[in-house]
């Protein structure tokens, strides 16, 4: 396994088993590597557009798709633990990363109406809410904190 | 990308954010999207689709389009 799946791994699985993004040092300490080659690795991921770092701190997660690094309007409760997903496609994302039931706390885009969801059995439960992509496949990594 | 109880919140989000209407995806076809891009997300092999693999995702569920296709030009200058 190269060095930057590696560091890939020890992000999700960190992610799944403490639903926390871990920053580039805490990664570097688990793998036993230099923290400038987890740094690299980091940029070297955020070019294969696997992860988004922190803005202005490249040692920190802000997106690790699904999992978001910071608190969203997407909460995710799965496993006995509370994630955060970065949007409505995210939301569905951690369970289906994760293979597991959960149930997604999140809120209309316009109203703030609360909206839960639930995924039991590898499917979504039926529910009145429908999803609004706003920005077009081809635009989506000009501002991916936006889309 | 976000949730709406209806489609007349999202008509209302729209108008106050200046934007067209765009596409509205139901749950089924939402699980179908994140089950194919992230259902193997903590594994060794798990990886970005490339443009061509999203189209077909985006086709396999009736999104078709420029509106869909991340190697579309239309969009790259424009709206």
């Amino acid at each position: 396994m190269d060095f930057d799946t590696s560091v890939k791994l020890k992000i999700y699985e960190t992610i799944a088993e403490t639903a926390q993004a871990p920053a580039a040092p805490e990664v570097a300490q688990a793998l036993g590597a230099p923290l400038s080659d987890v740094l690299a690795a980091f940029n070297r991921l955020h070019q294969k557009r696997l992860l988004v770092p922190e803005p202005g701190d490249p040692a920190r997660i802000r997106m690790a798709s699904p999992f978001s690094g910071v608190e969203t309007p997407f909460r995710v409760l799965a496993l006995g633990k509370s994630y955060y997903a970065n949007c409505a496609w995210d939301a569905f994302g951690v369970p289906a990363a994760l293979h597991a039931d959960a149930v997604i706390e999140a809120s209309d885009g316009f109203s703030g109406e609360p909206i839960r969801l639930e995924v039991k059995d590898g499917a979504p439960l039926p529910q009145e809410c429908i999803s609004h992509f706003a920005v077009p496949a081809a635009r989506w990594w000009e501002d991916i904190l936006y889309t | 990308m976000l949730l709406f109880r209806s489609e007349e919140t999202v008509d209302s989000w729209c108008r106050e954010n200046g934007v067209p209407r765009r596409p509205l995806i139901d749950l089924d076809q939402l699980w179908y999207m994140a089950v194919t891009w992230y259902g193997n997300r903590l594994t060794v092999e798990s990886r970005r689709p490339g443009p061509d693999e999203m189209v077909q995702i985006f086709a396999a569920i009736g999104l078709e389009g420029p509106f869909w296709d991340p190697q579309a030009d239309q969009w790259r200058s424009s709206t």
